[in-house]
């Protein structure tokens, strides 16, 4: 595991993927896996109103909730590192999505198959709100996919050009695999750049 | 057209603020260039804080943690540092850059 | 110079903003989206902007589409009794046009030439932790929040003297549209106004879309009424049918102009319900800090009467005059507090008024003067004007005495 700071270069630059999903579905978890220093777990409390996912309505009373959100990072190389933004659990924190999914090179959308909806909010989020690439995991919570992916993506209404994978959340090496279904995905969403266009720059 | 409305001539001109402004991301690197003990000594509590953290780079996030700020009260401070270039803002990857993704690819394959 | 900051970046927030850059004041702006962000999201709106809101951006040089979106020559008014049948037309021209452009064109350029202005912005969903954290900071000597669609307008406490809902009163559905063919009866641009009532409205607003001129077709719904399908979020491409259903079922006339139309883009659609509300204009956070609430932070109207970017405008100008008059001295609450009493007494208590009543069976005074209207262009004329500066309603339309008066008076002149 790499040490706790980050290495002393000027050029150091940093790429971001963002871990979504439903309550309890295993994103601080996934994001431990691969985070060579313990998650960070940051908080914000907001003013918040309805209960309605609605985007219109800021609602009439007035309670105070916390948002939570955990980061964890992974050094690649010498100059780059790989931030991992779990999100806040519900979707009506959309702005702090907004902010989080910024720049993000994909996103991972986890899924348990015991609790599917949970995790439709943020399959909604990246397909109707966001133009970053996801791709969706189901997570493996005993190591045994309990139904076929295809059903999964049934379940999901997930579109065909969307990837549907598994992971063991606990597992360094699978949530390697994962992110990287999800680099891939976001090269293929963006092919290379021709020679002229390179030119260009 | 636009500048026949002005009175004053915009704020940024005369300060000769330069930095084309890309938003500052989560996971945007700063560093300190040089350190500098007199400078910092004369900070502002929030904004010493943040000059002590950044003297490796860190993200903005993992400033507003180690700061004890939230997000936007880093960015703001992050913003008048690197205003007077006390403070460095790192290129971000660009999310799109093909070879940003060949590395991370490949650092991926390492690990999995 | 003096420093202000603005949570949100919508009509309000964006029109202060370069208003005060203009004049000489350093800026910062608050911004849950970028440019990009806002010009290839979601609709926000209908914003039909009237002549006395539409001045306000021109003082500033603001009003960059006049030339590009449609001149709105007037409203059209129809009532269907019973529900599909047009039993009352009234045309209502407006002394100078009305224009409505796409908030997400609008949004995101204003929000450009704010940063190429010598603007500061920030690309930050502001919680409570923030907008504590920042009048904590003490680098702003004014924090106002135009922010109206978030969760910050929580921190304003309701005021249950000026607020008379408790619930939403509509359900809106809004699609941007290409395609509608002119109405053969008034083919000029207009807004088309029809009510059924006991079940809500349709209204039909030309405007400026990132893909051109287009109309908007919006309902809004009686909840739990039969137009009311819009309780949740649907796919765009249902959220049309559903929309020309209706259509074809309670205002066919409108039906007619709809053979071709489709969506104008991928995110063309809107839904949703809010509760009409006016809150307490200053919030104290807990480290002590105050921020001023602006527009429909302080001041939501249903969207019946097409206020919503007027009023936002509107506040914006006066919170300029209150601002740009105080000079070097502080913006202490009491300065906030008459800040906003001015806007309220010069417009917000108006259009919430006419707003609220507009919500309601129409009351019998009210008929009598569309029906008046119908047969006299007088009357018409001044119920167009009237959503530009909806004060004049208090003259001649808001109360029966007021209407009798007028009727009267317009018998006999
Ligand atoms: N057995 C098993 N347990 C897991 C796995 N992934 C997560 N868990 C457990 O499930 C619980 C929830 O996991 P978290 O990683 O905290 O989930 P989260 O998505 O971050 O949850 P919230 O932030 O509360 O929405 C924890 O008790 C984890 O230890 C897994 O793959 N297998
Ligand atoms: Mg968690």
């Amino acid at each position: 595991m790499a040490s706790a700071s980050l290495p002393d270069n000027p050029l150091l630059t940093s790429a971001k993927i963002v871990i979504a999903g439903g309550f309890g579905v295993g994103k601080t978890t996934c994001v431990q896996s691969i985070s060579e220093i313990p998650p960070i777990n940051t908080e914000a409390w907001m003013t918040a109103a309805s209960e309605t996912v609605d985007r219109l309505d800021p609602g009439i009373d007035k309670t105070t909730t916390t948002v939570a959100m955990d980061f964890g990072r992974r050094t690649i190389g010498t100059d780059l590192v790989l931030y991992l933004f779990g999100t806040p659990g519900q979707p009506r924190f959309w702005p702090m999505w907004d902010d989080l999914c910024r720049g993000a090179v994909g996103a991972l959308v986890l899924a348990d198959t015991r609790q599917l909806a949970a995790s439709f909010p943020a399959v909604n989020y990246f397909e109707q709100d966001s133009d970053v690439p996801f791709v969706v995991c189901v997570n493996l919570f005993d190591g045994v996919l309990h139904h076929p992916l295809e059903e999964v993506r049934e379940a999901l209404a997930l579109a065909a050009g969307v990837p549907l994978i598994a992971c063991d959340a606990r597992d360094p090496q699978s949530v390697a695999r994962a992110l990287l279904a999800v680099v891939e995905h976001a090269m293929a969403r963006n092919p290379r750049p021709t020679a002229g266009a390179l030119a260009a720059h | 057209m636009p500048m026949t409305y002005w009175k004053v001539r915009p704020y940024v001109l005369t300060a000769g603020r330069t930095r084309t402004r890309q938003p500052l991301l989560v996971h945007t690197l700063v560093s300190v260039p040089y350190y500098d003990a007199v400078f910092a000594s004369g900070l502002l509590p929030e904004a010493r804080s943040l000059y002590e953290h950044a003297r490796r780079a860190r993200s903005v996030a993992e400033l507003s943690a180690v700061c004890g700020m939230t997000l936007g009260v880093t960015r703001v401070v992050v913003d008048d540092l690197a205003a007077t270039d006390r403070l460095q803002i790192h290129d971000d990857a660009h999310s799109l850059d093909f070879r940003l993704l060949e590395r991370l690819r490949d650092g991926l394959r390492q690990l999995a | 110079m003096r420093r202000i900051l603005i949570v949100g970046a919508g009509q309000s927030g964006l029109q202060l903003g370069l208003s005060l850059l203009a004049e000489g004041y350093d800026v910062t702006i608050m911004s849950a989206r970028t440019p990009d962000e806002i010009r290839s999201g979601w609709v926000m709106s209908t914003q039909a902007m009237f002549a006395t809101a539409l001045q306000t951006e021109r003082r500033y040089g603001l009003d960059l589409w006049q030339d590009q979106a449609p001149r709105i020559e007037g409203l059209h008014v129809s009532l269907s009794a019973p529900p599909g049948e047009r039993a009352l037309r009234i045309p209502c021209p407006l002394d100078e046009p009305a224009q409505s452009t796409d908030q997400r064109l609008k949004m995101a350029t204003w929000l450009e030439l704010f940063e190429q202005r010598g603007g500061t912005v920030h690309y930050q969903g502001v919680t409570t932790a923030d907008l504590d954290g920042l009048t904590r900071l003490g680098r702003y000597d004014l924090t106002i929040v135009a922010a109206g669609k978030g969760d910050l307008v929580g921190v304003f406490d309701r005021d249950p003297l000026r607020s008379v809902h408790t619930a939403p009163q509509r359900g809106l559905a809004v699609a941007y549209v290409h395609g509608m063919t002119p109405d053969p009866l008034l083919p000029v641009p207009h807004v088309s106004f029809n009510a059924v009532p006991g079940l809500g409205e349709l209204f039909v607003i030309p405007a400026l879309t990132v893909s051109g001129p287009c109309e908007i077709l919006f309902w809004e719904a009686v909840p739990g009424g039969p137009l009311d399908l819009w309780a949740e979020r649907r796919d765009p491409a249902e959220h049309l049918k559903l929309t020309l259903d209706l259509v074809r079922r309670y205002t066919p006339w409108i039906y007619d102009r709809c053979v071709d139309v489709e969506l104008t883009d991928g995110r063309a659609t809107l839904s949703g319900r809010y509760t009409p509300t006016v809150r307490r204009p200053v919030a104290e956070l807990p480290s002590g800090g105050l921020v001023l609430g602006m527009a429909d932070v302080v001041v939501a109207n249903d969207p019946i009467t097409g206020q919503g970017s007027n009023t936002a405008a509107k506040c914006a100008y006066s919170y300029l005059g209150s601002i740009l008059e105080r000079g070097d001295q502080p913006f202490d609450r009491e300065w906030m507090g008459q800040t906003f009493e001015r806007f309220w007494t010069g417009a917000g208590e108006a259009v919430t008024g006419w707003t609220n009543a507009m919500l309601q069976p129409l009351p019998p005074h009210v008929q009598q003067l569309l029906g008046a209207a119908a047969e006299n262009p007088t009357i018409a004329r001044r119920f167009a004007n009237g959503f530009s500066d909806p004060n004049d309603f208090q003259e001649w339309f808001m109360t029966p005495e007021a209407a009798d008066r007028y009727l009267a008076s317009v018998a006999t002149g």
